[in-house]
């Protein structure tokens, strides 16, 4: 059984191996980093195997290996990207006001980590909220409010007229 | 509006280098190695390399799935301002039935609700609409299997029936999904009998958190306003298409009168086939222009 679950880890990891390369790189922003996360999550879920309770599991906890591995990276490099200061992020905090009003990506990759992980796993990988909710640790109800309060900080950010 | 639609864009055109597979093949073969004792290790690999190329040619398949549930998808975002993203509508359940008798595919929605204002109603929008679904199949294998029953009784042969292919289909349809509104059609429909179609229609309120009605969107004097343009719509397509419609036979427009809303955030009035017409006109729509 163990066996067979461990061949289904690789097969999954082994499939979507993009998808976790875009998540890291969203996050750390430039090739050689992204590359290392994804390849010390494989490393580490490969390892901890046996943690891993059943084939249903496999995806939520693998995107915690990888988001976790994310976070572990940038506190080393010791410039946590999306902290309130905003201190290292490419676009300087200004041009918020009117320029980058069309980047909504950008300005989702200077929200707080919970809601950017949340607004993330939904929109660009497409998960469930339940996942999310299992993935972050994270009750339903405070995944689904954190990002209602994220989409209205973006709606603002963004300069999004309310109003049909 | 189409803002999150773009951010995903950017997000998905993030390059992938070349090295990437060979970094995770890596582990994988680095793992196997540390794994399995020297004897077993070749078998091993060689096991591995399997499930690879077989995880290559299902990642094929998938996103060949993905693409279509991603165009759905972004079409979902596209439309939709960011705040109005705050429900969405998942395939909660789907399944495939194939029996002796019939073949029955059933599409049930989901309501996914961010807003804690709101996660009541999503419990009893989807129990509403799960019961619906559910309850048409059930209805519709129930009326397959008497149709069946009564075939056979009336000197039709076993062959003769399998010739049916009796299919019970249950899906649903977004009609429209604005910053305001939510409207679903959720249908089933059984290929051997034309009477038994049914479609149900779902309008919720994303603002108010309700259902609704439509004396919300065109007030108090709903039913006159609606009953009278749908007789001047009636009239104009008799005059267009020849087609003769049973107005005088029909009681009105009601609370309980079929519509669903469409993407310019006006009601649209259904009437089921025979309802107002004959059934070879199929079902009429009427938009209640605002």
């Amino acid at each position: 059984m163990k066996e067979e679950l461990y061949d289904k880890l690789v097969a999954y990891i082994v499939e979507n191996q993009n998808k976790f390369y875009r998540l890291a790189y969203s996050y750390v922003k430039n090739q050689d980093d992204a590359l290392d996360v994804v390849q010390n999550a494989v490393c580490k879920a490969l390892e901890h195997y046996g943690d891993l309770r059943n084939e249903q599991a496999i995806k939520t906890w693998f995107y915690k290996i990888v988001l976790n591995e994310c976070f572990a990276l940038l506190r080393a490099k010791n410039r946590m990207v999306l902290t309130d200061e905003d201190s290292c992020c490419e676009t300087p905090y200004e041009e918020t006001g009117f320029q980058s009003h069309d980047d909504l990506y950008a300005e989702i990759n200077r929200m707080e980590n919970d809601v950017q992980n949340i607004i993330k796993l939904r929109f660009f990988e497409e998960l469930q909220l339940s996942e999310i909710a299992g993935i972050l640790k994270m009750n339903l109800n405070t995944v689904k409010a954190k990002l209602y309060r994220g989409l209205k900080t973006l709606r603002v950010a963004i300069g999004e007229e309310g109003g049909v | 509006m189409r803002r999150m639609a773009q951010a995903k864009q950017k997000y998905d055109s993030i390059p992938i280098p070349g090295e990437l597979s060979e970094r995770v093949m890596q582990e994988v073969e680095k793992a196997n190695i540390q794994r399995s004792g020297k004897k077993k290790r070749m078998r091993r690999i060689q096991r591995m390399r399997r499930a690879v190329v077989a995880a290559a040619s299902a990642a094929a398949v998938l996103f060949m799935v993905g693409v279509n549930t991603s165009e759905v998808f972004a079409r979902e975002m596209s439309d939709v301002p960011v705040l109005g993203a705050i429900a969405r509508i998942v395939t909660f359940r789907s399944y495939d039935t194939e029996t002796e008798d019939m073949n029955i595919s059933v599409e049930i929605p989901g309501v996914e609700m961010i807003s804690e204002e709101l996660s009541g109603l999503e419990d009893k929008i989807n129990e509403e609409i799960h019961g619906f679904c559910e309850q048409y199949a059930e209805g519709a294998v129930e009326r397959a299997e008497e149709y069946k029953k009564a075939f056979l009784e009336t000197g039709g042969t076993q062959e003769e029936w399998a010739e049916h292919h009796i299919a019970i289909k249950v899906w649903y349809e977004v009609k429209s999904y604005t910053d305001r509104y939510l409207s679903l059609a959720v249908a089933g429909s059984e290929n051997w009998s034309n009477a038994y179609h049914e479609t149900k229609y779902y309008n919720l309120d994303l603002r108010e958190g309700k259902w609704v009605t439509l004396e919300d969107i065109l007030g108090e004097d709903y039913a006159r306003i609606a009953g009278k343009s749908i007789l001047q719509q009636t009239e104009q397509r008799e005059k267009e298409t020849g087609l003769e419609f049973w107005t005088d036979q029909w009681d009105g427009v009601d609370e309980s009168t079929k519509f669903y809303i469409n993407d310019a955030g006006n009601p649209v009035i259904v009437f089921e086939k025979y309802e107002i017409a004959p059934g070879a006109a199929g079902e009429q729509e009427f938009e209640i222009v605002k």
